[in-house]
C-alpha cells in the first residue's frame, strides 16, 4: 500500500502534466490545474504524515527511501507546490505575452510545472545517488523554459543563464558520481552500487583520495544547482525574471531540495575523507554565500531581486547548519528549511499584486505599500519580518538553533563569522522592511482587486503556518528529532 | 580505451573552439559522439552488453541531437559575425592552457589508465570551456555535447560501464537539455536578431 502510495507521489503530477494540455480553453486548463494540484498535495502529505510516523530509520522500498528528512522535505514541497498551483491562474491572467504563442502559452505553463514539480516530489524520496541526479538534470530543462516563460529579453538572459550554468554544474557533479561509482564498483559495479546506505556501508574502504575528489566534484556541481556562492550567478537573475509562482517553487523547492541530495552526500561520503572535509566544505560554501547576500541586502533593490539574494543568504545558513552537524543544528535546519519556504513563497506571491498596482516595482525598491494596500503591505511585511529572523518568527528559533549547534560542534571561529554576518542580514532586510512599509510613497489607494485579495488570503494562511513552525522550533530544541533526523539521512 | 579514440575526441573539442562555422563544428560533436559509440559497441560485442547499449545509445544521440541543432541553424540562417568573439588563436590559447591546468591538477580516480582519466577530464573541461570563450548560444550548448561526451568517456572506461538504466536517463535528460537550449537559441535569435550571448547582459547589480 505504502509503495503505491509513493508510486502515486510524483505519478499524479507527472500525469497531470499530459492532462493538462487537454481543455480547449483557459478556465478548462485552471480547472485541471486545481484538480490536479489537489490530488498530488493530499498524496504528497499523506506520504510525509507516513514517513514522520515511521521510525527514524524510515521506509526502504525498491526505488525510495522515506525518512523523517525526506518527510519534512516531501511536506515542504507539496505545501509549496500547491500554493504555487493556486496562485498561477491569477498571475496567468494578468501575464500578458509569453515565450508561447498566445493559445497554448496557459497548456505549456502547466505542462512544465507540474513535470518541475514531479521530479521535485520524486527527488525527495528517492534512494539513489544516480537517480537523484537524473531527476536534479530533469529540473533544469522544465524550470528553465518556466524562468522564461514572459519571454522578454531579460527573462531570456535569465533563463538561459540558468540552463548552461546549473547544465556545467551538474556535468561536473557527475564526473563525481561515476568516480564514486568506480570506486565502489568491486561492491557491485551495479545501479544499487549508488544507493544512499550502499555508499555509507562501503565509502570507508574507498582510498582517501578518490573520496576526496568525488565529493567534492559532486558538491562543488551541486552548488551550482543550490545557488551557493561563488557558483551563484544565475539564482538572483532566475529568481527575479521567473512567473511568482515559480520563482517561489524555485526558492522554497528545488534549492532545498537539492541541497538535501548534498547533505545525504556528505552524510554518506563524508565518513571516507579525513578531518570533517565534507563538513568544512559546507561551511566554507555558507559562510560565502553569506558574504557575498549580505551586501546586496543593504542595496535598494526591486522586490523579487531582494528575495533572490536574500535566498542566498537562507541557502548559506542551511549550508552551516549541515556543516556544524550536531543534532541542534539539525533541528534548526529543518525548521529553517520549512520557515524560509512559507514566508519566501509569500514574499513571492505578494510580487503578483505589486506588479499588477506598480509595474516600476520590478525594477525599483517598493516603498510606502502600507498606505497603499493594507493586505499586499501585510503579505509582504510579514515575508521580509520572518527572513530577516524578527523574532518571533520561526528563522529566528532556527538560526539561533543553527548557531548553538555551532557551538556545540566547537566550531567558535565559523559561528561567530556567520554570527556577525547574520545580524548584518538582518540589519539589511529590516531597512528595507521599513521602506517597503512605511516608505514615501506616491499614488492613490489600491483598489482590493483579485490580487490584492488574493495577497490577503495567502499572508493569511502562510502566517498561521509561520506561527505554528515558531511553536515547533521551541518543542523540537528540547528533544531527539535532530539526532533522528540525522541517522535517517544517511 | 585507444589513444586514437581519446585524443580524436580532445582534438574534435579543441576544434569546435577554433572554428567559424556553426555546422562544421555541430558536424565535430556528431563525429565525437559516433566515433564513442561505435568504440562501445566494438567493445561490448566482446565483454559487456552494458557498453553494447551505450554505444547503440551514443549512436543514436549523435544523430538526432546534432540534427535538433541543424535544424534551429536552419532556422536562423543569417548569422552575423559576432564582434565581440576573442580572436580563434586567442581562443585556443586559452582553451589549452586551462584544460591543462585542469587536468595536471586531477589525482588518479579508479579508471583503467591514466591517460582516459585525462583525456575524460580535459574534455570535460572543454566543454565548458567552449561555453565560456564561444559568444553564440549554439556554441555554448555544444559545449554542453562535449562535456557529456567527456563524461561518457569516463563511463565507457568503467569495469562493465555504465548501469543501463544511467545511460539511458542521461541520454533522455541531454534530449531535453539539448532542446531547451535550442529553443532558447530560436528565441534569442528572433528577439535580438543574433545569437550573440554577450547581449544578453543586461542583469547586473
Amino acid at each position: 500500500m505504502t509503495d503505491v502510495l509513493l508510486v502515486a507521489v510524483p505519478a499524479v503530477p507527472l500525469v497531470g502534466a499530459l492532462l493538462v494540455r487537454l481543455p480547449r480553453t483557459p478556465g478548462g486548463a485552471d480547472r485541471m490545474n486545481l484538480i490536479g494540484a489537489n490530488i498530488s498535495t493530499v498524496l504528497a502529505l499523506t506520504a510525509s504524515v507516513v514517513g514522520f510516523v515511521h521510525g527514524a530509520r524510515g521506509l526502504h522500498g525498491s526505488w525510495f527511501v522515506l525518512d523523517h528528512a525526506g518527510a519534512c522535505f516531501l511536506a515542504v514541497i507539496a505545501v509549496v507546490g500547491w500554493c504555487s498551483a493556486m496562485v498561477s491562474p491569477t498571475y496567468l491572467a494578468s501575464a500578458g505575452k509569453s515565450l508561447f504563442t498566445a493559445r497554448r502559452a496557459r497548456a505549456w505553463y502547466y505542462t512544465a510545472f507540474y513535470l518541475f514539480w514531479a521530479a521535485l516530489l520524486a527527488l525527495a524520496l528517492v534512494k539513489n545517488l544516480g537517480v537523484a541526479w537524473l531527476l536534479i538534470e530533469a529540473t533544469t530543462g522544465a524550470s528553465a523554459l518556466l524562468v522564461a516563460y514572459s519571454g522578454r529579453r531579460n527573462a531570456l538572459e535569465a533563463g538561459w543563464k540558468y540552463l548552461v550554468l546549473t547544465t556545467f554544474g551538474l556535468a561536473v557533479a557527475l564526473l563525481g558520481i561515476l568516480i564514486l561509482f568506480a570506486g565502489l564498483a568491486p561492491h557491485g559495479g551495479t545501479l544499487s552500487t549508488l544507493d544512499w546506505q550502499s555508499i555509507a556501508r562501503h565509502a570507508g574502504g574507498l582510498p582517501h583520495q578518490t573520496a576526496l575528489f568525488a565529493l567534492i566534484l559532486i558538491l562543488v556541481g551541486l552548488a551550482a544547482k543550490i545557488g551557493w556562492a561563488p557558483v551563484h550567478n544565475w539564482l538572483p537573475d532566475a529568481h527575479s525574471e521567473a512567473p511568482p509562482p515559480v520563482s517561489a517553487l524555485l526558492s522554497a523547492a528545488l534549492l532545498p531540495t537539492v541541497m538535501l541530495i548534498a547533505w545525504r552526500v556528505v552524510l554518506t561520503l563524508g565518513v571516507a575523507v579525513p578531518h570533517h572535509l565534507a563538513d568544512h566544505l559546507m561551511l566554507a560554501f555558507g559562510l560565502a554565500s553569506l558574504a557575498i547576500a549580505v551586501p546586496f541586502l543593504w542595496r535598494p533593490m526591486a522586490w523579487k531581486r531582494l528575495l533572490a539574494y536574500s535566498s542566498l543568504e537562507h541557502m548559506g545558513i542551511l549550508a552551516l547548519g549541515i556543516g556544524f552537524a550536531s543534532p541542534l543544528a539539525t533541528v534548526g535546519v529543518i525548521i529553517h528549511l520549512a520557515g524560509h519556504a512559507l514566508a519566501k513563497s509569500l514574499g513571492f506571491y505578494t510580487a503578483i499584486p505589486l506588479a499588477r498596482h506598480d509595474p516600476s516595482s520590478a525594477q525599483r525598491a517598493p516603498r510606502g505599500l502600507a498606505r497603499l494596500s493594507t493586505p499586499v503591505a501585510a503579505g509582504a511585511g510579514i515575508s521580509l519580518a520572518t527572513l530577516s529572523g524578527l523574532p518571533p518568527s520561526p528563522l529566528f528559533f532556527s538560526e539561533l538553533l543553527i548557531l548553538l549547534g555551532g557551538i556545540a560542534a566547537h566550531q567558535i571561529t565559523s559561528v561567530s563569522i556567520a554570527a556577525v554576518l547574520m545580524a548584518l542580514g538582518f540589519l539589511g532586510l529590516a531597512h528595507a522592511l521599513i521602506e517597503t512599509l512605511a516608505g514615501e510613497s506616491h499614488g492613490h489607494r489600491w483598489r482590493s482587486g483579485r490580487t490584492v485579495r488574493l495577497a490577503g488570503r495567502l499572508t493569511v494562511g502562510l502566517t498561521l503556518g509561520l506561527l505554528a513552525l515558531s511553536v515547533g522550533a521551541y518543542l523540537l530544541a528540547d528533544s531527539h528529532a535532530g539526532a533522528s533526523l540525522m541517522r535517517g539521512i544517511a | 580505451m585507444t589513444g586514437a579514440v581519446t585524443w580524436g575526441l580532445v582534438v574534435s573539442s579543441l576544434a569546435v573552439i577554433v572554428v567559424r562555422r556553426r555546422s562544421l563544428a555541430i558536424a565535430l560533436v556528431a563525429a565525437q559522439s559516433l566515433g564513442l559509440g561505435l568504440y562501445a559497441i566494438a567493445q561490448g560485442s566482446r565483454t559487456s552488453t552494458a557498453l553494447a547499449v551505450a554505444g547503440t545509445v551514443l549512436i543514436a544521440k549523435a544523430l538526432v541531437l546534432p540534427a535538433l541543432l541543424l535544424f534551429t541553424v536552419r532556422r536562423a540562417r543569417k548569422e552575423r559575425l559576432i564582434a565581440t568573439e576573442i580572436p580563434a588563436l586567442g581562443r585556443l590559447a586559452i582553451s589549452v592552457a586551462a584544460a591543462l591546468a585542469v587536468e595536471q591538477s586531477i589525482p588518479r580516480f579508479g579508471l583503467a589508465g591514466a591517460g582516459v582519466e585525462h583525456a575524460a577530464v580535459g574534455v570535460l573541461a572543454l566543454g565548458i570551456l567552449t561555453a565560456v570563450v564561444r559568444r553564440a548560444v549554439l556554441f555554448q550548448a555544444l559545449g554542453f555535447l562535449i562535456a557529456e561526451n567527456g563524461i561518457y568517456l569516463t563511463g565507457l572506461s568503467l569495469p562493465g560501464g555504465l548501469p543501463v538504466f544511467i545511460e539511458l536517463g542521461l541520454v533522455f535528460d541531454l534530449v531535453v537539455i539539448v532542446s531547451v537550449a535550442a529553443a532558447f537559441a530560436a528565441k534569442i535569435h528572433e528577439q535580438l536578431g543574433s545569437g550573440d550571448s554577450s547581449l544578453l547582459e543586461a542583469l547586473r547589480d
